[in-house]
């Protein structure tokens, strides 16, 4: 049973069971599959140099992504790319509002570098949760930071899953799953709040904050 | 956002030149409300990321969260979009823009 992240002096620390801790990590591992630049790293400079320049640079949009959410088209990205999941939207939002122009510069300069920083951040927090301790989570501040943005984007993800692009879309979740708790929504959304709960007691952790 | 954080002590600030929009520099960040970022992170972002106190931290969280977005820096074009790149680096739904 999990039990709320606190700081103990220099490290943070927790307790996941196994069953929770591979719960976790199996959705960190599916949110930087979906964030990982779609060149990956080679090991050999020239190609790599090429391919952190960016897209435009040689790879194409992936044609076996999965497929996109039932909600249409993410009011985030005024003009989605065909094939491309809408969930990258949230994760990575149009940074202009009112200028396509400039919400597509700002995407070619930076979406590689961040899709990159971002699968390494959720690389550093699962490699942070495969040191176990019984069921002890032991955590660096520097760890700690990982994870907590880690959290982030794969709360994006689900939420994005299930459909929670606004505060009303939380209530009328919440609403249908009391109504009908077989409801197929019902085990992403108590993951989802799982997540929640853990993410907030770290951040809270972190900041100082004493818990509840 | 959800679940709110409690206050805790105001953490040491750095000089702040964003308290002042400056008309040389005409840009801004924002950052909009979502429903899965959470209270309390959003407030350590801000004050990691940008070195605000937890006070401001605070008000600029609570911007967003009620009144749907806030301006969380100003600076010169190239400055608001290291600062919007940074910000959906955390997660955060992050625009910049001219100031109007």
């Amino acid at each position: 049973m999990a039990r709320a992240f606190r700081r103990k002096g220099e490290l943070y620390a927790a307790r996941l069971d196994p069953q929770e801790r591979a719960i976790v990590v199996g959705l960190l591992e599916q949110t930087r599959e979906l964030l990982a630049p779609e060149v990956a790293a080679t090991g050999d400079a020239f190609t790599d140099l090429i391919a952190s320049l960016g897209p435009d640079f040689g790879s194409s949009s992936d044609p076996d992504a999965p497929a996109a959410g039932s909600r249409g088209p993410n009011p985030r990205r005024a003009e989605p790319e065909r094939d491309r999941d809408p969930a990258l939207d949230r994760l990575l939002p149009d940074a202009h509002r009112s200028d396509p122009a400039i919400a597509a510069e700002f995407r070619r300069l930076t979406e590689h570098d961040l899709r990159r920083r971002k699968s390494d951040t959720i690389t550093a927090a699962i490699d942070a949760l495969a040191v176990t301790d019984g069921d002890k989570v032991r955590l660096t501040k520097a760890q700690a930071d990982s994870l907590l943005v880690a959290l982030t984007d794969t709360r994006l993800l689900i939420g994005e899953r299930l459909g929670l692009r606004d505060e009303s879309d939380v209530e009328s979740l919440e609403r249908r799953i009391v109504a009908n708790p077989e409801h197929p929504l019902a085990f992403a959304a108590a993951v989802y709040d799982f997540l929640t709960w853990l993410q907030d007691s770290l951040a809270g952790a972190l900041m100082g904050r004493r818990l509840f | 956002m959800s679940i709110l954080a409690s206050i805790a002590p105001v953490q040491e600030r750095q000089a702040d030149s964003a308290d002042v929009a400056d008309p040389a520099v005409p840009w801004i960040t924002l950052v909009w409300n979502d429903p899965v970022n959470l209270m309390s992170y959003v407030t350590y972002v801000f004050q990691t990321y940008f070195n605000y106190p937890r006070a401001k931290a605070e008000k600029l969280m609570m911007d967003v969260h009620t009144l749907g977005k806030a301006v969380v820096s100003h600076g010169t074009r190239e400055e608001m979009e290291r600062d919007a790149m940074a910000m959906q680096g955390y997660g955060l739904w992050a625009t910049f823009e001219k100031d109007s």
